[in-house]
């Protein structure tokens, strides 16, 4: 699922591991969801939401599938 | 952060408590080993025998902690690379039962273990390349 994770991530000026951090997940599962490779649970979505003060569809793109 | 990463801490949590299991294991199986040879009666064989499953009981609860502690991406990996191991290991002693009855010789249940083992640690890289 296409997602702006990595725009607002950079907006904030973060690196993955800093996010990684904040969210309590690996690296590699922040790379991941960047990627598109991985789309994240719901619980994890709020999560992120509440991270980057942004609603849930505004992160995520539910019309792509692939990243 | 103030807060640890728990996934973070999972993997060294998980790694502490890994080492001190194996330790206790080895240090567990010298005394059954060299316990057994001094010819028991067999009620204390087999419960010398059994002894070295208390340290393994402790491995057991130490990956499952881990499983439960690590994020839902990771988790997801472990589970898939375990079900890829189990289901490989179900063919190959589904095989070598085969052959068995051809004429190879008997193994032990030990094999199987291994084979899972040895399976999940060698799925675990292909699983997580999906997700890279």
């Amino acid at each position: 699922m296409r997602n702006r994770i990595r725009v607002l991530r950079a907006e904030h000026e973060w690196s993955q591991a800093e996010v990684a951090d904040r969210l309590g997940i690996a690296r590699q599962t922040i790379n991941a969801l960047e990627t598109g490779k991985y789309a994240p649970s719901l619980p994890l979505a709020f999560k992120i939401s509440k991270l980057f003060k942004k609603p849930v569809e505004e992160i995520f793109d539910p019309a792509s599938e692939e990243s | 952060m103030n807060t640890p990463n728990p996934t973070a801490v999972a993997g060294r949590r998980y790694a502490t408590e890994f080492s001190i299991s194996m330790v206790a294991y080895a240090v567990v199986l010298i005394i059954s080993i060299t316990t057994i040879e001094h010819g028991l009666s067999p009620a204390l064989k087999l419960v010398f025998a059994l002894l070295p499953l208390i340290p393994i009981a402790f491995v057991f609860a130490a990956i499952v902690r881990y499983m439960s502690s690590i994020d839902e991406l990771q988790r997801r990996i472990q589970i898939e690379s375990l079900s890829l191991a189990a289901g490989i290991t179900a063919l190959l002693a589904i095989t070598y039962g085969f052959l068995e009855t051809v004429g190879l010789p008997h193994l032990s249940a030990w094999y199987t273990y291994a084979a899972v083992m040895v399976a999940w640690l060698i799925a675990q890289p292909f699983v997580a390349r999906r997700y890279r």
